[in-house]
């Protein structure tokens, strides 16, 4: 029976439970993984010894349940990245790791893995009582590992292959850039590894309205950024949105949609399979494995830039005849401008027209009413007129009104 | 490809602890503090033991090192792509920066790689160069902790000139706009666009140092999970500190801190939720989701 670490080797198996205790933080133990509640204490006691001071607990009829509770407007810098931070590793990897770099320290030393084995046994390990002993495959293995990460540069010349550090990177100038972007741009817990290399200092920005649910699925958004970058199709699982089952998926990412508004990260893509276009959730994704370069790329990026001119949110349809028409008019008192410039700028792809001295009309035609009802409802107290092509939707929307009325005491319809 | 021991916090607490030790000055005190600062509450115990018990041969018992240099690393790949990408953002002209090595890194992503769809569309003049002064001025006037006087128009249509200490500049996703978060004046806080000009400045009088508090209240309501309100619920308010607790089969009690000046956003926001969120605390927030409706049902619109 292994012991327990509060490091991890593959981030898969915490990233379900990070979301639970941050995103919803209600369920009681026995509620995670029946089958094994041992996981269940070793993933809460690791994610405590990460976050110890925002996890949170309450006692329910149910039982114990814990939970993350973090204001992310009053932290500099997302605690969840510590989360990133936990990668298990071997002694040998942590041994070998600094000796290497010791032995290299500057770009101009350039030795061959034997030489390098010889200073490693001769001038480091000799030094401990018992020494460890690496072989040169070993070695050659964590080479080749550091060239492929850009941290050590092989040349051949002649028959030896010689190995020395690539060189650095000078960030002092760039500190508060990092400060800034390792919150405000996409993988910023990349900014976030960089900081680390940078003496410690207090920043001088915060963070309103900072969704940081995002995090868990930083290295899914990396691959499919890459994925992107060089036009290449995608294998990866996908929790199906109905059934939960996880599916395989053969797709072309085409772009990232990202909500400042909730969080959801959303990969828009051509899948291979229905040949539609659809968005799939990132934190619904998983064992992304990049295939080879899609030869229509650019066909596919100029249909979805026509798609993008009627799409509300994520949802999209590659048959642009389903358009629906949403309309709704409100009423602006003269003091009330500020009500317009909140249609202006929140407006997306709709269209904002002054009716008359107090009334302003919003309209736009878009792949799916059911996303634009919640902006709607947040003008409610001042809602006139509503004028959807998808008349259930209109009814339900104003039944949802009626149940509004009657969940606070105000029953009896509308006065006027 | 982004889950590496190369960035894990163990191998920053073992980098500054054989930092120590290579400047000789390492001992077990000193040690575990550097455990604390870079890594987990339970690493001390493995670190030290580890390091101490030589199954990571890296520092020897009386605490001295074979190694012969400060560590350091070069940047990964993946860091200096990262790097890339943030040049090709407009907002990277607010920071006087260069970084030096990146011409033939090929960047993580672009702007056009993603969108964020449901941002405001009025956000600050990020590449204006009066923006831009303005932005690196302040950013310089926080970490010197030098005051700083500013002009301003309020909504009164007033011009004001004002003395203050910057203590931090907030940035708003959602509206993609900065604010000044200020104290040592009445006003605790400015929109940077709104700022019309600012420099130093050397007060007479002396300028508190504390920032203005904003109050922190509560708001309580119950949840239908209907329609998936529970999941669309918990990932928008998700940035809020919050406690939620299952009262029903289909039902949930959710309780948000949220800071005063953000009331009436954050009432609009439940009325997003319809009638799958109904507010129990405070009667007074209450009452304004009653007005909202009451006003509403005087529009004629059923």
């Amino acid at each position: 029976m292994s012991s327990y670490s509060e490091l991890i080797k593959n981030y898969e198996k915490i990233r379900a439970y990070m979301r639970e205790f941050y995103v919803y933080g209600f369920k009681s133990r026995d509620e995670y993984d029946k089958k094994s509640s041992r996981s269940y204490d070793d993933e809460r006691r690791r994610i405590e010894s990460w976050l110890g001071n925002y996890m949170r607990f309450v006692r329910t009829p149910d039982g114990k349940n814990v939970f993350l509770s973090i204001d992310s407007r009053a932290e500099k810098h997302n605690p969840l990245y510590k989360s990133w931070k936990a990668k298990s590793f071997t002694d040998g990897d942590i041994t070998l790791h600094f000796i290497l770099f010791d032995i290299l320290h500057t770009p101009g030393i350039k030795k061959t893995a034997g030489e390098l084995m010889t200073e490693i046994d001769n001038n480091y390990l000799s030094a401990f009582e018992k020494p460890m002993m690496f072989d040169e495959s070993t070695l050659r293995k964590k080479l080749k590992e550091y060239c492929n990460e850009g941290i050590i540069i092989s040349e051949k010349q002649g028959k030896n292959v010689y190995y020395s550090r690539a060189e650095s990177t000078d960030l002092s100038s760039a500190v508060d850039a990092l400060d800034y972007f390792s919150e405000a741009a996409p993988c910023g817990v990349i900014g976030s590894f960089l900081l680390d290399k940078v003496e410690n200092h207090d920043s001088p920005f915060s963070f309103k309205h900072h969704y940081i649910t995002g995090t868990m699925d930083s290295d899914v958004l990396a691959m499919l950024f890459c994925a992107i970058h060089s036009k290449r199709k995608i294998f990866a699982v996908n929790i199906g949105k109905h059934n939960r089952a996880p599916q395989n998926i053969e797709v072309v990412p085409l772009k990232i949609y990202i909500s400042v508004q909730n969080g959801r990260q959303n990969l828009i893509a051509f899948s291979l399979k229905s040949k539609h276009i659809y968005s799939y959730r990132l934190d619904y994704l998983s064992d992304i494995v990049i295939g080879e370069v899609y030869d229509k790329y650019d066909d596919l990026q100029k249909t979805f830039a026509q798609l993008e001119k009627h799409m509300w949110g994520v949802n999209c349809n590659f048959n642009t005849r389903k358009l629906e028409h949403v309309e709704f008019t409100v009423f602006v008192r003269d003091d009330e401008q500020y009500i317009v410039e909140r249609l202006e700028r929140e407006k997306r792809c709709g269209t904002v027209e002054k009716t008359d001295e107090t009334h302003y009309r919003f309209y736009a035609d878009v792949f799916d009413t059911s996303e634009v009802i919640p902006w709607i409802r947040t003008f409610i107290c001042r809602i006139t007129k509503l004028n959807f092509s998808d008349r259930l939707i209109e009814e339900q929307f104003k039944n949802d009104i009626r149940d509004m009325y009657a969940l606070y005491g105000l029953d009896g319809g509308d006065e006027k | 490809m982004i889950f590496s021991e190369l960035y894990s916090a163990y191998y920053n607490a073992v980098s500054h602890i054989l930092d120590a030790a290579v400047k000789e000055n390492a001992t077990e005190q000193s040690v575990r503090e550097k455990v604390v600062e870079s890594a987990f509450s339970e690493s001390a115990l493995t670190i030290i033991s580890s390091l101490k018990n030589e199954k990571w041969q890296l520092l020897k018992k009386d605490f001295t090192t074979p190694l012969k240099h400060t560590p350091t690393m070069p940047l990964t790949n993946l860091q200096k792509q990262w790097l890339k990408a943030i040049l090709s953002d407009p907002r990277i002209r607010l920071f006087d920066m260069s970084i030096p090595g990146l011409d033939d890194v090929e960047p993580l992503f672009t702007p056009d790689d993603y969108k964020l769809y449901d941002k405001y569309s009025n956000g600050d003049p990020f590449e204006s160069e009066i923006y831009i002064k303005k932005f690196r001025l302040i950013l310089n006037a926080i970490k010197t902790k030098r005051p700083i006087v500013i002009v301003f128009t309020s909504r009164n249509g007033r011009q004001n000139r004002l003395s203050l200490i910057s203590e931090r500049l907030e940035y708003s996703e959602k509206d993609d706009k900065f604010r000044l978060i200020a104290a040592g004046c009445r006003f605790g806080q400015f929109n940077l666009a709104k700022i019309e000009s600012c420099d130093y400045c050397n007060v007479n009088k002396k300028l508190s140092p504390i920032p203005r508090s904003d109050e922190i209240c509560t708001v309580s309501f119950e949840l239908e999970n209907e329609r998936n309100a529970l999941e669309r619920a918990m990932l928008h308010f998700a940035h809020l500190e919050k406690q939620a607790e299952r009262i029903d089969k289909n039902k949930y009690r959710i309780t948000l801190k949220y800071y005063q000046s953000d009331e009436t956003e954050i009432l609009i926001r439940i009325l997003s939720f319809g009638p799958f969120i109904k507010v129990t605390e405070p009667e007074a927030f209450v009452q304004l989701i009653k007005e909202r409706l009451q006003s509403q049902k005087n529009c004629g619109l059923l």
